[in-house]
């Protein structure tokens, strides 16, 4: 699904002067993984998110996404991939406010060169536990609500691979877990999932973890048992 | 992302800001009012006047030949031209062009005392023969119009406008009453039907018709004449009628170009379309301030859809990672800017053309819509909407996706 080899990312600060973010980061990620990237902020964990995402390019390496070297795709060619084969969960939801759930659940479909399917939409808010709350403004739902309609937004062109980006950083705890719960079950249905996080607690609904520090895998392995966290 | 659903998302996003939505239109719908009312009065100024001289002239199917070179301007008449056009020519163009079927000769003077008793007034005297009336679409009200007998006997006899009815007859049947003409006596034998205001809003009624061989011989003593009208086979084609006529009477005058003519040819119809296409140097400043002020409205939508993008880094973001290209944000932001300069422009139209048309009712105007102007309108605010959203689409557009999605 993933193959990362050998990928570093420069920025340039304001002055010039080079900060690295990445430095010689090499992983594969299986089709139907559910991978945690743990680390202190700053260690180029959102970096990776970003390349994973076609949000950005690595300054060198390669990237392939299902054996597709995507590493030097254009602006174009990454909007293309993102739509179709990526799904993003963020921190803050980042759903348009003044709309209506379905509504937003139906953005990615406005790039996807299909026609518009509402059925579509309102079984994925269905599939997320929201049905009766298809016409209520983003306005009037909780954060787990938001959350949960983000998530069937991701879902809305069928991407094989969902990022999620501190998914349960702006939820109360039980929100939190429930949501877990769901991304578990997206996993469990066969679908690769990559989370950024710096929770311990959540991130051991994954199967694997790589724990950056300075911009280089640090450790790649099981993440800690969930009972043992909360024992 | 398909057109319909480009604006139909612009529409919605403009309908959920509707305060933003209308600072934003208001500019151009400002702008776009006061060109369409300039424009609408305009015309209707234009086609009324033309209209005017029309009554006037009568008929636009015909030529007019002025003798002297086409510098004067205004009305001929016996204290102001040349005498260079003689009964002849009249009688040669008559016989030799091709273009034409039948010329009028006119004999007239303007200012010329009239007389009945005590009452006194001062009228245009037209020496005419006998077709001139029905050429020109002049209809008699009560009694007999000048007849080829008349003009033939050198009679003096006159049919007279309702002004000079009014002013000389009043409570009496002018029919058969004698009149003074500069001090000659005339019989009245017939009154036209009223012709009411000429273009410069003065009366046509105002008018003496007389047999052109009594004005010529037996009032005013001249024997050249103020106009030749010629009647035009095909009244599309004035202009072969203008060379035909010209070459006769260069011939006659023995004027050889580069040497200067001594007569005009002129079309009515040409001549009021060039006296009504002279604008006004308020009007042209009008407008241009209208323009400037829809200009204003462009920029006033450039601002405000600079401060949506910046508000809406969070939107643009999301749209970017879900796989929106810098295209389809950038029409994004175009088709908004375009629309709501539109909706600007459209109710612009709407104030416009009720602004037009009380205006119209107050100068007594006739109303009237210009689908010409309210297509230019719409294609106006579509530019004004597209070149001001450019800059502002062309920023959504090149934000990076992840600067916009950061907290």
């Amino acid at each position: 699904m993933i193959e990362v080899e050998h990928i570093e990312k420069t920025y340039r600060r304001g002055d010039g002067t080079p900060v690295t973010a990445l430095s010689d980061v090499s992983f594969r990620i299986a089709q139907g993984e559910f991978v945690t990237v743990r680390g202190a902020s700053g260690s180029g964990k959102s970096s990776l998110l970003n390349i994973l995402g076609c949000l950005d390019t690595p300054t060198s390496g390669t990237y392939r996404l299902s054996g597709e070297d995507v590493s030097n795709y254009s602006d174009k060619e990454r909007s293309h991939l993102r739509c179709r084969r990526i799904g993003f969960v963020f921190q803050s939801f980042n759903l348009l406010p003044r709309t209506t759930a379905v509504e937003n659940i139906e953005v990615p479909a406005l790039y996807s060169g299909e026609a518009l399917d509402r059925d579509k939409a309102l079984s994925l808010l269905q599939r997320v536990g929201l049905a009766n709350r298809s016409d209520h403004f983003i306005s009037e739902l909780s954060g787990g609500e938001q959350q949960r309609v983000a998530i069937a937004r991701a879902l809305m062109n069928d991407p094989p691979l969902l990022l999620a980006d501190e998914p349960t950083g702006n939820l109360d705890s039980a929100s939190g877990e429930s949501i877990m719960e769901l991304l578990s079950d997206l996993n469990k249905e066969g679908r690769t999932i990559v989370m950024v996080t710096h929770d311990q607690a959540i991130a051991a609904y994954a199967q694997r973890e790589f724990y950056i520090r300075d911009g280089v895998i640090a450790s790649d392995g099981r993440p800690p048992e969930r009972a043992a966290l909360s024992g | 992302m398909e057109w319909y659903r480009t604006i139909s998302l612009a529409l919605r996003t403009l309908l959920r800001n509707p305060l933003r939505s209308f600072l934003m239109m208001l500019g151009v719908t400002v702008g776009i009012a006061a060109l369409t009312t300039m424009a609408s009065v305009g015309e209707a100024t234009k086609q009324e006047t033309m209209r005017r001289f029309k009554r006037m002239v009568g008929t636009y199917d015909i030529v007019n030949i002025a003798p002297g070179a086409a510098r004067t301007r205004g009305m001929p008449s016996l204290t102001t031209v040349e005498p260079t056009l003689k009964f002849d020519d009249a009688t040669a163009i008559a016989a030799e062009a091709r273009t034409i079927t039948q010329i009028a000769e006119v004999q007239n003077a303007f200012d010329i005392d009239v007389k009945h008793r005590d009452n006194t007034t001062a009228s245009a005297i037209y020496g005419i023969s006998a077709n001139w009336l029905e050429m020109h679409g002049y209809f008699i009200d009560a009694g007999t119009p000048i007849s080829d007998d008349d003009v033939a006997s050198l009679a003096r006899v006159a049919v007279i406008g309702i002004d000079v009815q009014t002013a000389l007859f009043p409570n009496q049947d002018p029919m058969g009453q004698q009149m003074r003409i500069a001090n000659v006596p005339f019989q009245v034998k017939g009154v036209l039907v009223s012709r009411g205001a000429g273009p410069g809003g003065g009366s046509l009624d105002n008018i003496v018709f007389i047999p052109v061989t009594t004005a010529s011989k037996r009032l005013f003593n001249r024997d050249y004449l103020t106009t030749i009208n010629a009647k035009l086979k095909d009244p599309d084609r004035p202009e072969a009628a203008i060379e035909e006529i010209s070459a006769i009477l260069r011939q006659r005058h023995g004027i050889v170009p580069p040497g200067e003519d001594d007569f005009t040819v002129t079309n009515p119809r040409a001549t009021a379309e060039q006296v009504t296409q002279v604008r006004s140097t308020l009007s042209t400043v009008l407008t241009g301030v209208a323009v400037i002020a829809t200009l204003i409205g462009g920029l006033g939508i450039m601002s405000l859809m600079l401060i949506a993008v910046s508000e809406r880094r969070r939107e643009i973001g999301v749209r970017r990672a879900v796989g929106a290209t810098r295209r389809d944000v950038m029409l994004q932001f175009l088709i908004e800017a375009a629309t709501i300069s539109v909706m600007g422009g459209l109710a612009g139209v709407a104030l416009g053309v009720a602004g037009a048309t009380i205006a119209a009712i107050q100068q007594d105007l006739p109303p009237i819509l210009l689908w010409s102007t309210i297509g230019g309108s719409v294609v106006l605010s579509v530019c004004i909407g597209l070149v001001f959203g450019l800059q502002p689409a062309w920023k959504a557009a090149n934000l990076d996706p992840i600067e916009a999605l950061r907290n």
